[in-house]
């Protein structure tokens, strides 16, 4: 077939010309996501270069003021990145705990029939919308926690955003590790058993260690979703660039600086996902500074967020080594 | 279970009961504290939402009776009927088969009804008829006598040849006809004819005949006789009684003559039915005050207002389903394309396999970029590279397709991947080429596959905010988009924007009813795709 001439006049030339045409579209449609890459690396660089030549850098990564409206304008990112570590961490402290021991009840425990419902609804978690996550901490949660646990909190406070981006991404730890789970091997579970080991044993002892590379890379993976998040944390943690307030005891005779919580979690806060909603609604103007500094936070998250996912994607592939 | 077995073996294996005792406790403890923890996320959610919906609903307003009452009325009927269902899966599946037909067809009218206020219905119609109805004719025509040089090119040159002589006509012709026939003629006779085609096969072509031109004379006389009825325009009419009503006709047709059992299913609705009207006679006899609900159908239908009561939300549902409708046309071209490209056209070894390589890692990486980045991706491209205008809906849409593209992509991936290689084999065998061997065999295998995990994106879409705010659409807007180059509105934008508002009734009332209708769309979605799921997608 291949030594004949092609023949361009009849039904095998249309044949192979619509090969060639149909071929030709989907490489087109594969390099749209190409596009996409360069597009957010062209967009971000560009504009974050202009902020970068009229702000120095060094001020902008080590400013402890952020202020892009008010003169005298400042674009110091420490306070926006303390907001993003703040709720980072909260919120992992709240669904990593949660994500693994659903994982283990899903992978060791469930019975097909719970799993059946429970996997759906879990997936119903990562599919709701973040606004709604959003208004329900703005307007059922924080007024709850006011009333019974907490009666300072702030109306905007960081510990109900984090509470609500920790049940947004339990899903995603629980089923990242769940595959973790099943992938380890059944004979190391029997032999297990074969030793004497109780299921609770089995399941912490040996599934959990035998997992553990595919847990963490699915802790980082909800890390990077949290640090992303932008919804939750912009309608219910304010728009409020502050480093906690340094209180001072009397010990000794010395006064010791502190932090209390309460001024951390008890009070609004602004992640650097939230900044950039709040320049972009603002009626900034295109070129000005502040419109840059959009740009040049977005970079700085974009940056992070990238490495996270390489390095999560780099454990998980270490970890399809040992079982294959 | 599982743990009280071992825990048994354990201590009769060792003869030490003590120690059994006390590892079995642990255990159990440590069972109940993993379910606990799988529970706590969705308990919490659902009381979250409970509150909402509360709220939505104006329960405050209501007396303590009426509750039991209503519940009492509709439910008795309701669940006797599922009770009974439940024993016997045919009826089951019957009354999934009429409830997804309803949800997808009202979904389909309700994207149609948008199609028809925002777009220059007239156009479409001249476009429609001089150039996809002669090409789609000739492809079929080209596809029953298998003459390979009609069924593509020529088809082709005519659809392009007609959408340009559409174009052309579009300034000399000025006189149209009425919405509702134009909406006869574009929806309703393909409707009638793949319902007749359908009917024909199974029955007959007398039969399909009939359910054909029955099809479209029960759908013009029910289109006027609701929009008589209702007030609506016979447009919404005909659209409403062709997509949920033609279907939901025929399935229960087939449903009557194929399955003895499980077309007692069919009384599902009458079983709804008598719940409401009987909940409905019983409050009126019994004088109780209902809820005053924010969700209404004016909310539904008005526009957006200072004042609480009066606030509605429906430029912000047509600017979702508009800007939905074109994320689901982009992202379903380009990213089923990528995927097909990567799967079966794309080359794996050698230096193209390192670029194929290089693409996969991309599209996983871009899976992972936070929805806000991409909103400066289309602020940076499209508003200021291209200059599309600030916080216009096609904007809003291409970017929104670009932040879901990598989900379809994955998805379809995995679907495509799922198609048994014997089955290539078999048709590359048989001479195909690649293209026919994609076209006629992969793509129709995998596409259930490939439909579950596009309309999950979509879902996603549908309650994206931030990258909306950063391409500028405006949180309140009190026209509905009707073009592409429009200012659009979205619904997660107007429950943003209401969300700051001091007043109480918005806090609680309005902003409560909109994150219900949020969450309805965003579920009847998602339950369409699992209903493909379950019933289309081949076991692995």
């Amino acid at each position: 077939m291949s030594t004949e001439p092609t023949d361009i006049t009849g039904a095998a030339g249309t044949r192979s010309l619509r090969e060639l045409a149909v071929h030709l579209a989907f490489l087109c449609c594969a390099v749209v996501s190409v596009l996409t890459t360069v597009g957010i690396v062209g967009a971000l660089l560009i504009d974050a270069v202009g902020f970068f030549s009229n702000y120095p850098l060094g001020s902008f990564l080590t400013g402890t003021n952020w202020s892009p409206g008010i003169t005298p304008i400042s674009f110091g990112v420490l306070p926006l990145v303390f907001g993003t570590l703040v709720v980072t961490i909260t919120s992992a402290a709240v669904a990593l705990p949660i994500g693994v021991l659903t994982a283990i009840y899903l992978s060791e425990y469930a019975s097909e029939r719970v799993r059946s419902y429970l996997k759906p609804a879990l997936e119903i978690l990562a599919g709701v919308p973040t606004i709604v996550y959003g208004i329900l901490a703005l307007v059922y949660l924080t007024p709850f926690l006011r009333s019974t646990l907490f009666p300072n909190i702030s109306t905007f406070n960081v510990l109900s955003a984090s509470l609500m981006v920790g049940i947004m991404i339990v899903p995603m730890v629980a089923s990242i590790s769940e595959d973790a789970m099943n992938a380890v091997p059944d004979s190391l579970r029997q032999a297990g058993y074969g030793l004497g080991a109780t299921k609770f044993e089995v399941s912490t002892g040996i599934v959990v260690p035998a997992a553990v590379s595919g847990i963490v890379s699915s802790f980082i993976l909800a890390l990077s979703r949290a640090i992303g998040e932008t919804m939750i944390v912009v309608v219910a943690s304010g728009s409020n660039a502050r480093l906690p307030a340094v209180r001072y005891d009397q010990l000794l005779g010395l006064s010791i600086p502190y932090v209390h919580p309460a001024d951390v979690f008890l009070e609004p806060a602004q992640p650097m996902t939230s900044a950039m909603v709040q320049l972009a609604s603002s009626d900034i103007i295109g070129g000005s500074l502040a419109y840059d500094a959009l740009f040049a936070i977005g970079i700085t998250l974009f940056v992070i967020t990238l490495a996270m996912n390489v390095v999560s994607e780099l454990v998980v592939r270490r970890y399809r080594e040992e079982y294959q | 279970m599982t743990a009280d077995s071992t825990a048994t073996v354990d201590s009769t294996a060792a003869g030490d009961t003590d120690f059994g005792e006390v590892s079995r406790l642990k255990g159990v403890a440590f069972e109940y504290l993993t379910l606990g923890a799988s529970l706590v996320g969705i308990v919490a959610l659902a009381v979250l939402l409970g509150y909402v919906a509360a709220d939505a609903i104006g329960v405050g307003a209501a007396d303590p009776a009426w509750f039991p009452v209503v519940l009492l009325a509709l439910a008795a009927p309701t669940l006797g009927f599922l009770w009974y269902a439940a024993r016997t899966p045919d009826v089951l599946d019957v009354i999934e088969g009429l409830s997804v037909r309803v949800v997808g067809g009202l979904e389909l009218a309700v994207a149609l009804v948008v199609l028809f206020v925002v777009t220059d219905v007239q156009f479409l119609f001249l476009l429609y008829t001089v150039g996809v109805l002669p090409a789609a004719g000739l492809y079929l025509y080209g596809r029953a006598t298998d003459d390979s040089r009609v069924d593509f090119p020529v088809p082709l040159a005519v659809l392009a040849v007609g959408l340009l002589a559409g174009y052309l006509l579009k300034g000399p012709i000025d006189t149209y006809p009425l919405d509702s026939l134009i909406g006869l003629w574009m929806l309703g006779v393909p409707v009638a004819a793949s319902l007749g085609a359908r009917w024909r096969a199974r029955a007959g072509t007398a039969v399909g005949l009939v359910v054909g031109v029955g099809v479209l004379a029960g759908a013009a006389a029910a289109g006027y006789g609701l929009a008589a009825a209702s007030g609506l325009g016979p447009e919404v009419g005909v659209v409403l009684a062709l997509t949920p009503g033609a279907f939901l006709l025929s399935y229960a047709g087939e449903v009557a003559l194929d399955e003895p059992v499980g077309r007692r299913g069919l009384l599902f609705p009458v079983a709804v039915l008598v719940g409401l009207l009987a909940g409905r006679l019983l409050v009126s006899a019994l004088g109780l005050a209902g809820p005053e609900p924010w969700i209404d159908w004016g909310f539904l239908t008005s526009a957006p207002s200072r004042f609480a009561e009066q606030a509605g939300l429906y430029p912000a549902i047509i600017g979702s389903v508009f800007i939905i409708s074109l994320v689901a046309m982009f992202s379903f071209v380009f990213g089923v394309g990528c995927a097909v490209y990567l799967e079966e056209y794309a080359p794996e070894s050698g230096y193209g396999g390192m670029v194929t390589n290089v693409v996969q890692v991309n599209i996983s990486n871009l899976a992972g970029v936070p929805s806000v980045v991409y909103g400066l991706l289309g602020l940076g491209i499209f508003v200021n590279l291209v200059g599309l205008g600030f916080g216009i809906v096609l904007v809003a849409a291409m970017t929104l397709s670009l932040l879901i593209l990598p989900i379809v992509i994955i998805s379809a991936q995995e679907a495509i991947r799922s198609v048994p290689d014997s089955q290539r084999q078999a048709a590359y065998g048989m001479g195909a080429t690649r293209w026919q061997t994609v076209k006629s065999v992969v793509i129709p295998e995998a596409l259930p596959g490939i439909l579950t995990g596009s309309i999950l994106a979509l879902g996603r879409a549908i309650g994206e905010t931030a990258p909306l705010i950063i391409i500028g659409l405006p949180t309140t807007i009190f026209a509905a988009p009707t073009g592409l180059f429009q200012k659009g509105a979205a619904m997660p934008m107007q429950i943003y924007g209401w969300a700051f508002l001091p007043e109480e009734a918005f806090r609680e009332g309005v902003l409560a009813a909109g994150v219900v209708t949020l969450m309805v769309v965003l579920l009847s979605i998602n339950s369409v795709a699992i209903y493909v799921r379950n019933n289309y997608q081949r076991g692995s």
